[in-house]
């Protein structure tokens, strides 16, 4: 009793430990005019919707629109995310995002020996034209803003399982809305580098790039993805820059293609991490954007004013959600969602408070679309632009991370994005800030509630997820079934036709015809995702079987 | 010296727990082994060749109840039980029970701190040693 007294007295006189930033920026107590003297106003911070954007992309903001709520799900069968995406659209979730299994994204199919325990447990396992039909039954595509996650080289298979249905529907191609997340280079780091070698993961993102340019105008056909590598440990400035060095790399390869910049910079977006230091986090969103507009403008030369837009769309920090104490999350991310919002994100995906226990509960999901809600319509944050615009601080902090993102961004530069990720520099980077991250913690530095500080044995009472193992023997049976019933010459010859066309790609790249209609036509053709990956592994020379 | 195979499944990319355990180790001055396996009788294969005394597997997708029964079963299988599996990751607290019933020794829960994991294992070889 005593010792609990004792740190009552102490807590009332309590000071905080750490005065900086996660990402070890040093604060002062008060900022002031002093702070931001000589800044230009016009030239680098300017009204939302002029450059370099740092306010925000469009003039009105969320007056104008209100951010996409998009909280993600999938697991198990393609009927199950089915009912899954209905629910979260009878919440109010204003357009989709699918997340798929692994098998999915490192291109195999559910009979695959590696397969084996991990079917449909992350994500929903789809691999072909029919389980695409079948998740999308009752979702009318042409009027609900989808995203399809996977962002490794399985990304043009992933976005023409949509496009074939979409195409059998009679559905044009101009009139689909969404985006294909698509960054096979993060994929490198981030989901497992076997599946995504550099160079082909380059080809492939630009593939996609260059065929929705042409034929699918309204979609989004890279999500440029800083958030994993956030998770993973970097800091809030290297996020900005590795995330805007890698968009630089892909836009590189698109314009070696022969496209000019105002074609397709205009559909780029970007995928950053929302964490829980509400101001650094809303500095880092604004320079993000300041530094986009200006990379585009002066390295890119562009001119049409839609390709100088930062848009992205947010995901709360889901190595910052804790096991311990569950219902702490809900908090955590509460805060971060708001983050999300003062930093104008166009669209905002969402953890849900199990995060570190589990795959979401319709529980979950509802609370964290719920999150989202009372912040647009109890906080009346979104009515007023920029609202931290102006700040001393946080302008100050804003101009403090580019400052640090242009010192890194130069030596990126020296490597270049590619050169940075074969020399292994990038990964080391990466280690160092993922092991300081994890010294503060250890040394209480950073302080984490329920982990370091006011830890108890809180058990979360409460009904979770659990995997049905059926799932797995369902979707072996069914791709069996789906192969033997099909045509298979049909199949087969499609295949082939993918191969030379593959061939093609790999040996006159960048002169050579898109791959992506070739693909579209296997999948029409009843081509099984696992296959068609085989045929893009064996034609770049990696193992079929994976 | 405290021998330590760490692995994780070529599916799966988090790798950054994984990473930061190593490093611990590897500063407390134990070997440390990484492994990337497509299936998890390569991790008892690796274990067996590289003669370690802990096997460390790295899970946050799902697939952990799989590959660590497949694991464990491997080193019954070919008489290598004195090497010790252990796990870590975002695994449900629910199938913890089951795992330990299926000879995995520990389970190294998100928030575990580095220091209980080193001490642990530390524990663990004077117990094999004596």
């Amino acid at each position: 009793m005593e010792a609990e007294i004792r740190n009552v007295a102490s807590g009332y006189f309590e000071k905080p430990k750490r005065v900086r930033t996660v990402s070890h920026l040093p604060l002062k107590a008060l900022y002031t005019p002093k702070d931001v003297e000589g800044f230009n106003y016009e030239l680098d911070i300017a009204d939302a919707g002029k450059f370099p954007y740092t306010r925000g992309i469009y003039p009105t903001m969320y007056r104008g629109r209100l951010w996409t709520r998009r909280v993600g799900w999938g697991y198990g069968t393609p009927k199950d995310t089915n009912q899954q995406l209905k629910f979260l659209l009878r919440e109010g979730n204003t357009a989709l995002t699918i997340f798929p299994d692994l098998e999915l994204v490192e291109g195999i199919d559910p009979d695959h020996p590696l397969a084996k325990g991990e079917v449909g447990r992350v994500g929903v396992a789809y691999y072909s034209i029919e389980d695409m039909e079948e998740m999308m039954e009752g979702i009318p595509m042409d009027k609900v803003s989808m995203t399809l996650l996977g962002a490794t080289c399985a990304a043009p298979v992933i976005f023409s399982l949509y496009l074939a249905v979409a195409k059998s529907r009679g559905i044009d191609f101009s009139k689909l809305r969404g985006t294909t997340a698509n960054d096979p280079l993060h994929s490198y780091h981030c989901r497992s580098k076997e599946a995504n070698p550099i160079d082909l993961a380059l080809k492939t993102a630009v593939d996609v790039i260059e065929f929705s340019t042409r034929h699918v105008n309204l979609w989004n056909p890279i999500s440029v993805n800083s958030y994993d590598m956030r998770d993973l440990g970097i800091s809030a400035p290297q996020e900005v820059a590795f995330g805007l060095a890698m968009a630089t790399a892909y836009v590189r390869g698109v314009l070696e293609r022969g496209l000019e910049v105002d074609e397709f910079a205009p559909r780029l977006s970007f995928y950053c991490n929302a964490g829980t230091e509400i101001f650094e986090e809303v500095a880092k969103l604004r320079a993000m954007r300041r530094m986009w507009a200006k990379i585009m403008r002066y390295k890119f030369k562009a001119r049409n004013e839609a390709s100088l837009k930062f848009r992205f769309a947010t995901h709360t920090s889901g190595s910052s959600l804790t096991q311990r104490e569950p219902l702490n999350n809900i908090v955590r991310i509460a805060y971060q969602q708001l983050v999300a919002v003062l930093g104008g994100a166009q669209s905002a995906n969402s953890c849900t408070f199990l995060e570190a226990l589990s795959v979401p509960t319709e529980l979950s999901q509802r609370l964290a679309l719920r999150t989202q809600q009372v912040l647009a319509y109890e906080t009346n944050v979104p009515n007023v632009v920029d609202p931290l615009g102006g700040s001393y601080y946080v302008e100050w902090l804003t101009d403090k991370i580019v400052e640090e993102v242009m010192a890194l961004i130069q030596k990126i530069d020296g490597m270049t994005f590619i050169g940075a990720m074969k020399s292994g520099w990038l990964r080391k980077e990466i280690e160092k800030s993922a092991w300081k991250q994890r010294k503060d913690l250890d040394s209480g530095d950073r302080i984490k509630v329920g982990v370091n500080k006011y830890v108890t044995d809180e058990k979360l009472e409460m009904r979770l997820h659990k995997t049905d193992p059926g799932v797995e023997k369902v979707a072996v049976q069914r791709v069996k079934e789906f192969r033997a019933k099909r045509n298979n010459q049909k199949t087969t010859k499609a295949l082939r036709e993918m191969k030379e066309v593959a061939e093609t790609f790999r040996d006159k790249w960048p002169d050579s015809p898109e791959l992506m209609p070739a693909i579209i036509e296997a999948v029409r053709a009843d081509a099984t995702l696992g296959e068609m990956m085989g045929v893009m592994r064996q034609t770049f020379g990696f193992r079929y079987n994976y | 010296m405290e021998k330590i195979l760490l692995a994780k499944s070529t599916l799966e990319g988090h790798d950054r727990g994984m990473r930061t355990v190593a490093q611990a180790a590897r500063d407390a001055g134990m070997e440390v082994i990484i492994v990337r396996f497509d299936t998890p009788d390569e991790v008892v294969k690796a274990a067996e060749q590289e003669d370690v005394d802990i096997i460390g597997i790295s899970a946050s997708i799902g697939g952990h109840d799989y590959i660590l029964s497949e694991i464990v079963n491997g080193l019954r299988e070919k008489k290598l039980e004195h090497i010790t599996v252990i796990a870590g990751g975002v695994i449900p607290p629910y199938d913890i029970p089951d795992l330990l019933n299926r000879g995995v020794a520990k389970v190294f829960g998100p928030g575990t701190s580095l220091d209980e994991i080193v001490t642990y294992i530390r524990k663990l070889d004077k117990a094999k040693a004596a």
